[in-house]
């Protein structure tokens, strides 16, 4: 295997690696959002799922029931936000920064006995010949279960929102509440749906970034990704086929500005670290006006809304 | 297959346009509500809860000291709640405080470092401009992308945040790293006529007066003026009041540029009066609890006062958790989030039954 | 200084008997920049209270974490003073300046900061020279690797981590000149994700032997493990976390410091200065070594550690270059003291930059 090779598939793996926490809060997000409610919360509710996954596995050896956890952790705080805001109709951004302190303090509180304890990750998975190809093979090589779950769920997701009965209703409550209701949907519960959806997926990230990641646990760890991901809905249309790419472009630029570092480049790495804000700041822009050239209004799936309104 | 794009779906900013009261009985249950699952918080850790809340009141009120220290904590937090509250009333949710603020500093600590040999009497106005200007270009970012293309003003602000207090680690751990202080990455410290006064005698400084005078006039501003029906019309219905000639993207720019005004001059105030230079890290995530206090106030400038106060108390005397109770820091952080969690409940509540929610 | 070593030497095992006789009521407060539970800098300096309060009778501490290095660390002095505390121990490197503030408004009060170069009548600072540790961590590294490239992630340029990454280097180049040294800056003390994917980008670039400066040693230890090569820990021993791929570490142990300052202000012989512990005095040193050194290094190191320990060898001894090339310090003189203490430049053979 060429050098080049070896540092491209390095690269690739890297980014994928770092976007993955990303992907699935972003993931789950794009679903919360699809049900017409933000939530600021999911910050909390990852730290909520690292914690819980990283219990969960330091108890059991078993870093698959960690992810479990994670999820039912990232679901059990989110359903607050669904108490606060579509129960009580709170203000979402507020009742999401209500669960991100909790989501925060209660983690690093209860997860003091966890810090500087070992856990047994995922072991690595042996693909014989794919792992002789240039590039594929250094990239399979170090794939880890959380990274390919990712990739699939994406288009699972997009399959799922677009191509079915449950999906429509997700859509039809976030196109509009009213119609929506006026179509018999149980709109409050669709919305609950989304935003529990969302806590499970960013529970799952949370997991991730502490069962498979990092292994670790260390209070505050997610460092802003929950609240990078909820900005990045915008930049991945609100299309859960589109979050690996917008997951992508924030990882890939954290990656790179790691990588870039270790070739000597002489830039102050404090302006190396603004790349991934700055690439994403970018593709947003240049996404609107680009959407803006073909008149802003996408057809296809919105037909499907036009006839109840 | 590349399914094609759907339309945005409903901003959550309609759910703004809903009133939100909080009339005495709402404070009573938040209260209620606040005190109950606190006190569940400290039985559950081993503290008894009468004797920590009112270690807590002392930490925040309880002497000269205590409420000059959380006047010290509620001054940014007031400037940057107006600083997110004042797009708001446009239906732009602004989450950019932090990174106005540190451009504030940057900005009013440039001047600083410029002439650092003038007078008081020109020191101080200049650098309060120049503060105020640094936060309004850093806003003018994300207003002018939303008011020409229409770019979502909520991950503009945010990225640009990150973006906003990286640049100031560049310049202070870089340039404007004071050779003369053994490494450690900050200015040089202010000569004293960069120094802002402060409040009798203690650390609470002038930046609260500016926080009260702007939410004082923008309440008179937006309640009396044409400006405050103007904006009201953009937001209620925008396509009506530009067809009667309002420009939503002139307003829109004034509006985020105004609020990093402010949010800019929080950030000098922290620099000059508290800091006494820049140096990375300054904001202490005020340009967030800004926001939070906002959002809690339902934009309301005059009711982001004493919620300011109220927060600024409570990271006030999150201190006495971690002195007198021996908890660890993070506990602060779950009574900060089981008392919004409490507000936003007994609002909610009370809101329902007076029967003014859709 | 030497004096220093000394005194601590042989006052350390006797302060606990002595403090049974004087310590009545005298209360100690420790800030932290992190959580004290952060397996790293802040929770060695925990483990020193943890040491005070538990052998000195009638010492009671209180704690503060995440007290960030601004203006905000100065309230809550105050607020330790005002609670009673008369022994104050700001351990962060930022808290320096805050802290002179606040010591001018209570002269009573004794302040004994973590690391500074400053000091005011009741403020004097403690540190240990950590970076003979990393020296000694350095000759092993440079003797165990392959590449002759070794990797080193780090959260800050600040002094403190700078003269860690270049006394790891000379050590690794008193084994071999060649080898060099590649930093990655994560920006931030503590931020797993992002210490994981530098210490993959480190392992990529060819390093085979991966050390750090960061609030904990864990995520880049495992993460050097998990891609097959070496680790040298920092802060706190991490070799549980790499059974295979350990070598050694750098680990404080600030409990018998603590305690003889603390003991110092209650007799009543405290002074404002600069009290530096060390390999010596045991304040700083090596972990235990990984399966993997052979005895060949191990008696190399030790030799070294020895030549340190009596005194006969200096880290910061010229000749030293910088890494443009230019002499910091011509052969046979030490680097001045504010060189070392305000450190801000790369020796030759590291690959990075400092801003």
């Amino acid at each position: 295997m060429s050098e080049f090779d070896a540092a491209l598939g390095g690269f690739l793996i890297s980014a994928l690696r770092s976007s993955t926490p990303l992907l699935w809060v972003l993931l789950g997000e794009i679903l919360t959002q699809r049900v017409a409610v933000v939530n600021l919360g999911v910050e909390g509710q990852m730290l909520a799922g690292a914690l819980a996954g990283f219990a969960a596995t330091l108890a059991t050896g078993n870093p698959w029931i960690g992810l479990i956890a994670g999820v039912a952790a990232g679901m059990a705080l989110s359903s607050l936000h669904g108490l606060l805001c579509v129960g009580l109709k709170a203000n979402p951004f507020a009742s999401g920064l209500a669960v991100w302190m909790l989501g925060f303090g209660l983690s690093s509180f209860y997860g003091i006995p966890f810090v500087g304890q070992k856990i047994n990750g995922f072991k690595s998975m042996p693909l014989g010949f794919l792992e002789r190809i240039p590039v594929i093979g250094t990239l399979v090589t170090q794939i880890t279960p959380t990274v390919a779950m990712g990739i699939l769920a994406s288009p699972l997701l997009g399959w799922w929102l677009y191509r079915t009965r449950t999906g429509l209703s997700f859509r039809a409550v976030g196109e509009s509440l009213s119609s929506a209701k006026a179509l018999g949907l149980k709109t409050a519960w669709v919305q609950v749906m989304g935003i529990m959806a969302g806590g499970a997926f960013s529970g799952m990230g949370g997991a991730a970034l502490s069962v498979d990641y990092t292994r670790n646990w260390v209070e505050g760890m997610t460092q802003g990704r929950g609240l990078v991901a909820v900005g990045l809905v915008i930049v991945a249309r609100w299309n859960p086929y589109l979050a690996i790419p917008a997951a992508l472009l924030f990882g890939g630029a954290e990656a790179l500005t790691l990588r870039m570092q270790t070739s000597g480049v002489p830039i102050s790495s404090h302006l190396l670290h603004t790349l991934p804000y700055l690439a994403s700041l970018a593709v947003l822009v240049l996404s609107y006006s680009r959407a803006n050239k073909e008149g802003g209004t996408p057809a296809g799936l919105s037909a499907v809304f036009s006839q109840s309104q | 297959m590349i399914v094609p794009l759907i339309k945005e779906p409903p901003k959550p900013a309609a759910l703004f346009k809903q009133p939100f009261r909080i009339p005495g009985l709402t404070v009573i249950a938040a209260a209620l509500g606040f005190l109950l699952l606190g006190s569940i918080f400290f039985l559950m850790v081993g503290q008894p809860p009468v004797a920590t809340f009112w270690a807590m009141i002392k930490g925040a009120f309880g002497d000269g000291y205590s409420l000059s220290e959380t006047l010290v904590k509620t001054a940014p937090i007031l400037l940057c709640g107006i600083a997110a509250a004042l797009p708001a009333r446009l239906g732009l949710i602004s989450v950019g405080g932090e990174g106005q603020l540190y451009f504030g500093a940057l900005f009013g600590t440039g001047l600083v470092l410029a002439i650092p040999g003038a007078p008081m009497y020109a020191m101080l106005p200049l650098m309060l401009a120049a503060s105020a200007a640094g936060g309004a270009l850093w806003a003018l970012i994300p207003a002018f992308l939303k008011a020409r293309m229409n770019v979502n003003e909520t991950i503009t602000t945010l990225l640009l945040n990150y973006v906003a207090s990286l640049f100031v680690d560049f310049l202070v751990y870089g340039p404007w790293k004071d050779p003369n202080n053994l490494g450690w990455p900050a200015t040089i410290n202010f000569p004293a006529a960069a120094k802002l006064p402060a409040l009798f005698g203690t650390r609470a400084h002038i930046g609260l007066i500016f926080g009260l005078i702007a939410a004082v006039a923008l309440y008179v501003l937006t309640a009396r003026t044409r400006w405050g029906t103007c904006l009201r019309l953009l937001r209620s219905n925008r396509r009506v009041a530009e067809g009667i000639g309002l420009s939503y993207g002139r307003q829109a720019i004034l509006v985020v540029c105004l609020g990093g005004m402010l949010a800019g001059l929080a950030g000098i105030c922290e620099t000059s009066a508290i800091q006494g230079r820049l140096q990375s890290g300054i904001s202490n995530g005020m340009g967030f609890s800004g926001f939070l206090v906002a959002w809690m106030a339902g934009g309301d400038f005059l009711r982001i006062i004493p919620l300011s106060l109220l927060l600024g108390g409570l990271l006030a005397s999150g201190d006495s958790l971690q002195l007198f109770a021996g908890l660890p820091s993070s506990a602060a952080l779950v009574l900060q989030g089981v008392l919004f969690a409490s507000v936003l409940a007994a609002g909610s509540l009370k809101a329902r039954k007076g029967g003014d929610r859709v | 200084m030497g004096l220093v070593k000394k005194i601590l030497l042989s006052v350390a095992c006797m302060s606990l008997a002595v403090a049974v006789a004087h310590g009545a009521g005298t209360k100690v407060g420790y800030i932290y920049v992190g959580p004290k539970s952060d397996y790293g800098y802040n929770y060695a300096m925990d483990q020193g209270r943890l040491y005070v309060e538990k052998n000195m009778p009638g010492v009671k501490t209180v704690s503060f974490e995440n007290v960030p290095e601004n203006a905000e660390v100065e309230r809550v002095m105050e607020r330790m003073i005002k609670s009673g505390c008369t022994i104050i121990f700001p351990t962060s490197y930022g808290y320096l300046d805050p802290a002179l503030n606040v010591a001018k408004k209570y002269p009573k009060v004794t302040f004994m900061h973590g690391g500074g170069f400053k000091t005011a009548p009741n403020l004097g600072t403690f540190f240990a020279g950590i970076d003979d540790a990393m020296y000694l961590a350095g000759i092993t590294a440079g003797s165990m690797t392959k590449t002759k490239k070794l990797g080193f992630l780090a959260a800050h340029p600040i002094p403190q981590v700078l003269r860690n990454i270049n006394a790891f280097t000379r050590g690794a180049q008193s084994v071999d000149p060649a080898i060099t040294t590649t930093v990655v800056w994560t920006g931030t003390w503590s931020d797993p994700g992002k210490e994981a994917e530098a210490a993959n980008s480190l392992v990529d670039a060819g390093a085979d032997v991966l050390t750090g400066h960061v609030d904990s040693p864990i995520t880049y230890t495992q993460t050097a493990e998990k891609r097959g090569v070496m680790a040298v820990g920092y802060h706190a021993d991490a070799s549980k976390f790499a059974p295979k791929g350990w070598l050694v570490g750098a680990a404080w142990n600030w409990g018998p410091m603590m305690a003889k300052i603390v003991k110092s202000v209650q007799d009543s012989t405290w002074k404002p200065e600069h009290i530096r512990g060390d390999l010596m005095a045991g304040d700083a040193g090596l972990t235990a070594f990984g399966p993997s050194v052979p005895a060949k290094v191990k008696d190399l190191v030790l030799a070294k550690e020895k030549e340190f320990k009596a005194g006969k060898t200096k880290l910061w001894t010229g000749p030293i270059v910088k890494q443009d090339g230019a002499e910091i310090a011509p052969k046979g003189t030490e680097l001045a003291m504010a060189n070392l203490e305000g450190m801000d430049f790369f020796v030759k053979g590291v690959v990075g930059t400092v801003k």
